[in-house]
């Protein structure tokens, strides 16, 4: 499978009256066709501010820079607003967080979904119409021809999502960018929203970078995982592999916080990871992750690089890529 | 202030104080250009009306008809002697000008404490009492919103003579709406604020709540509005100068000298220029202090 | 004794509004013909007046206000605010002067008085209507900058619309609701204002009818103009609410 979209290096940074906050710095990933990567990490590791700089929707003050950002051979980084705007919706499209406000309130969904296509391709009305049905159904939405008459308010949160995400696939996209779309949902919805997303991955072979800070989401639909702390990427791994043998001593302790059926024993103790992130305005100095962690030695102050630990499987630990002195995983 | 050798005990923590709230309010003020810009050019304009005696070249009743209607100095048949040149009836422009600040600056501030006197009772009651008080208080406001202010004026004006006094009175009893309003809908707000509750408590009569605890919070609100009705008063008063019905002649009146300059501003348009551009320089002066106030009270920006 | 002056206040004035009621204002002391004719006759101009006046201020204030929005504290935006701010602070008898001198006779562009052709509105329709230009144009440029932030513009940039279409389809139909419904009261307020206008300009509108009535001390006419344009003033408060409603697709349905 070939690479479609290819990251690396990439930085964001906003200037805040506190000084210049590092909300992304220096991240590497990349997707293949077809592929399901979750990106996991906690609030504010800069999960959502990478999704937006890849759709170029970062706000006005932000900055970013990497070494590479291509998607589908194309340099993002060389396209200008009017370049991004013929790629987004039509080649990469993104799902947002909020289905409650993220529809326009003043006009139909009929009229919104069309236009997501229209303003891509020229198709009559009627072709667009035709579209925006189908998908609706694949999607799941009861009575779909009516729903094109009717206005967001008249719809509950689950089935706007369902038709945002019927909008993201009116072009035929490549890539999904899908930002923690079920967390705003009931939990009975975010299981059907999660296994649609994944079936009509499967079936129409969009790439999806999917965002959460859920690792039960990450074990139901991954393919691939990208574990970012800090505003880095520290391990990227196949999904299997990652729950396996996680390498960086973050990814350890997030999994110690979960119970696993089979695996923690009644009555044991979740451990949460001690400490606080640090903040990110001003530079950090060394691995982001050493006030925290059990495994920290002298070479950690120094920020340790992305290195491979196992095909696929890419670190950035001093300690997990020496296992000489790897401590014993509880 | 003399430093002592020892520090007493608690001046690090005293030092450690927060900025009071109001000097780091006025701080913000000074800072704010639009708000240092009005209070500049309104204080000078207030200093050059109750100068205006001594600053004043003339007398602005002075009548020379052998001096009509001499263009401002800038003009090529301008003079020294006559720096804003003269009116129909020979009078000093200039003098008229700073004579005519103080009929405009006396409206608008008295129009707007009567106003605000009248409007911020009407509203505070009509805030705290609620119930039927609140619905007569709102009634009458109602009403007073659905008059075209103008034409009432006028009409008023007509019945009774125009003069300063008849327009100040006039005016008062028009302009009270934004006063009313604004301070009942904070009055309803704060009524059931804590310290409301607390003065209740420790046995406070009602118009001692009413007049220490709750004026000073509409303060800040109170004068935004209160520059806003001046500047108001000053442009409705120089309308009705400007029609007939407002201040009289001989009193210089800004409004009244656009209106007698009518007659002659094709060829003299600076008859009418210099009252009008004066005009709108006060009444923006005023406009700026009314919003950089508000700026600075509020500096969330509440648009 | 013909005009019931001799009845007592109270009477002569619920008579006076039960027949106004039955749009019967009675007869003019000056003018022959009665109140009704008077004012049918002059309401047309300056309904006409306000007309063209509410329109120029909206095609001036929406523009300014968007582009303001747009380039928030750039200087377009700072322009902007300054031109409310002046045309806030202008009297309107002055700049309606001002314009005169400038155009008709300046510039010899437009006629100076009379009301033959749309030629002799524009003039004072720009008089009448800059006064309003800065309330809405700052409602404009507050209701842009608040809808921009919104979730559903994020959605639709991320759809790939254009910018042009970002703002104009999606951002200004939400943040245009409450400028129509302040263009609805502002319309009101020019009405009341005409006055002032009519009269620099010689326009034979209800204003002017007022104003010459209230020189001749013709009550009867007076008390009806006052009561018409408070009606008016009332009426377009309404329909101030109900273009808010109605624009609000969430009020629509349900």
């Amino acid at each position: 499978m070939s690479i479609l979209l290819d990251v690396k290096n990439l930085r964001v940074d906003l200037p805040t009256e506190r000084g210049m906050l590092h909300t992304v710095r220096g991240i590497d990933f990349q997707v293949r066709r077809g592929e399901m990567l979750c990106l996991v990490g906690e609030s504010g590791c800069g999960k959502s501010m990478t999704s937006l700089a890849l759709m170029g929707l970062l706000p006005a003050r932000a900055r970013r820079s990497a070494d590479r950002l291509q998607f589908d051979g194309i340099d993002l980084q060389a396209q200008d607003e009017r370049g991004m705007s013929r790629l987004r919706g039509a080649r990469m499209s993104m799902i947002f967080q909020e289905p409650m406000t993220s529809l326009n309130p003043s006009y139909t969904l009929g009229d919104q979904l069309c236009e997501a296509l229209r303003a891509h391709r020229k198709v009559t009305a009627a072709e667009a119409r035709e579209r925006a049905l189908y998908l609706l159904e694949r999607a799941g939405v009861p009575q779909a021809a009516d729903r094109l008459r009717q206005y967001p308010h008249q719809l509950s949160g689950g089935l706007r999502q369902r038709v945002m995400i019927a909008m993201a696939l009116m072009c035929g996209p490549d890539l999904i960018i899908a930002d923690e779309p079920t967390t705003a949902l009931d939990v009975t919805i975010q299981a059907q929203i999660l296994r649609l997303i994944r079936e009509l991955q499967q079936e129409f072979g969009t790439a999806v970078v999917f965002i959460t800070h859920d690792l039960g989401v990450v074990a139901r639909i991954a393919d691939r995982v990208a574990v970012m702390y800090a505003g880095e990427v520290v391990e990227t791994a196949p999904v299997d592999q990652l729950f396996d043998q996680p390498s960086h001593p973050y990814t350890q302790g997030l999994l110690r916080c979960i119970p696993v059926r089979g695996k923690t024993l009644p009555g044991s103790r979740l451990q949460a990871i001690p400490g606080v992130v640090p903040s990110l305005v001003g530079e950090v100095q060394g691995c982001a992750f050493a006030n925290r962690c059990s495994q920290v030695r002298p070479a950690c102050s120094v920020a340790p690089p992305f290195a491979e630990v196992a095909p696929g499987h890419a670190v950035r630990c001093v300690t997990a890529a020496h296992p000489a002195t790897l401590a014993e995983v509880a | 202030m003399t430093t002592t050798s020892l520090p007493l005990p608690g001046t690090a923590a005293l030092a450690a104080l927060p900025v009071p709230a109001w000097r780091r309010t006025l701080r913000r003020a000074a800072g704010h250009r639009g708000l240092l810009i009005g209070s500049i050019v309104l204080g000078l304009a207030v200093l050059a009306a109750v100068l205006a005696p001594w600053l004043a070249p003339h007398d602005p009743f002075a009548q020379d008809v052998t001096q009509r209607l001499i263009p401002p100095v800038w003009h090529e048949r301008g003079t020294w002697e006559h720096v804003l040149g003269t009116d129909k009836l020979g009078r000093d422009y200039l003098s008229r000008l700073l004579y005519g600040a103080r009929v405009s600056l006396v409206i608008g501030f008295v129009t707007a404490l009567v106003a605000g006197l009248i409007g911020t009772t009407l509203g505070v009651l009509a805030g705290y009492f609620g119930g039927r008080v609140d619905a007569v208080v709102s009634y009458v406001i109602t009403c007073r919103l659905a008059m075209p202010v103008v034409l009432v004026a006028l009409a008023m004006a007509s019945l009774v003579g125009g003069s300063l006094k008849v327009v100040i009175v006039l005016l008062s009893l028009l302009l009270w709406d934004r006063f009313a309003i604004v301070t009942r809908s904070a009055t309803q707000q704060l009524r059931d604020a804590e310290f409301i509750a607390a003065a209740k408590s420790l046995g406070a009569s009602t118009p001692y709540i009413l007049v220490r605890e709750l004026l000073p919070n509409l303060m800040g609100a109170l004068t935004v509005v209160a520059t806003l009705e001046m500047a108001h008063a000053i442009l409705l008063e120089s309308t009705l100068s400007f029609l007939g019905l407002g201040v009289q002649p001989p009193t210089p009146s800004w409004g009244l000298m656009v209106a007698e300059g009518k007659a002659y501003m094709f060829f003299q348009p600076w008859v009418i220029m210099i009252p009008g551009v004066v005009l709108a320089v006060l009444v923006l002066a005023i406009n700026l202090v009314g919003d950089g106030i508000r700026d600075v009270a509020a500096p969330d920006g509440r648009h | 004794m013909q005009y019931g002056l001799d009845r007592p206040m109270v009477t002569q004035f619920f008579e006076w509004l039960g027949s106004a009621l039955q749009l019967d204002f009675g007869r003019s002391f000056y003018f022959q013909n009665t109140v009704m004719e008077l004012v049918g006759e002059r309401l047309p101009i300056t309904l006409k007046l306000g007309a063209m006046s509410l329109l120029l201020a909206v095609a001036v204030a929406i523009p300014l206000g968007v582009a303001a929005a747009l380039y928030r504290d750039t200087w377009v935006d700072r322009l902007a605010l300054l031109v409310a701010t002046i045309g806030q602070a202008m009297p309107n008898f002055w700049f309606a002067l001002a314009l005169i001198v400038v155009f008709s006779v300046g510039l010899k562009w437009l006629p100076v008085a009379g009301n033959a052709s749309w030629q002799n509105f524009v003039l004072p329709a720009v008089a009448l209507g800059y006064y309003a230009m800065p309330s809405l144009m700052r409602l404009t440029r507050a209701g842009m900058l608040d809808v921009m932030g919104s979730d559903y513009i994020r959605t639709a940039r991320a759809k790939g619309l254009s910018p042009a279409r970002v703002v104009f389809k999606h951002a200004l139909r939400n943040a245009i609701i409450p400028v129509v419904a302040l263009a609805a009261v502002e319309l009101g307020f020019m009405l009341g204002g005409s006055v002032v206008i009519e009269s620099v300009y010689s326009l034979q509108g209800l204003g002017q009818l007022a104003w010459d009535s209230i020189a001749r001390n013709d009550y009867p006419v007076v008390q009806a103009v006052v009561l018409i344009i408070a009606t008016f003033y009332i009426a377009l408060t309404f329909v101030a609410d109900v273009l808010n409603a109605a624009l609000d697709p969430r009020m629509r349905t349900r």
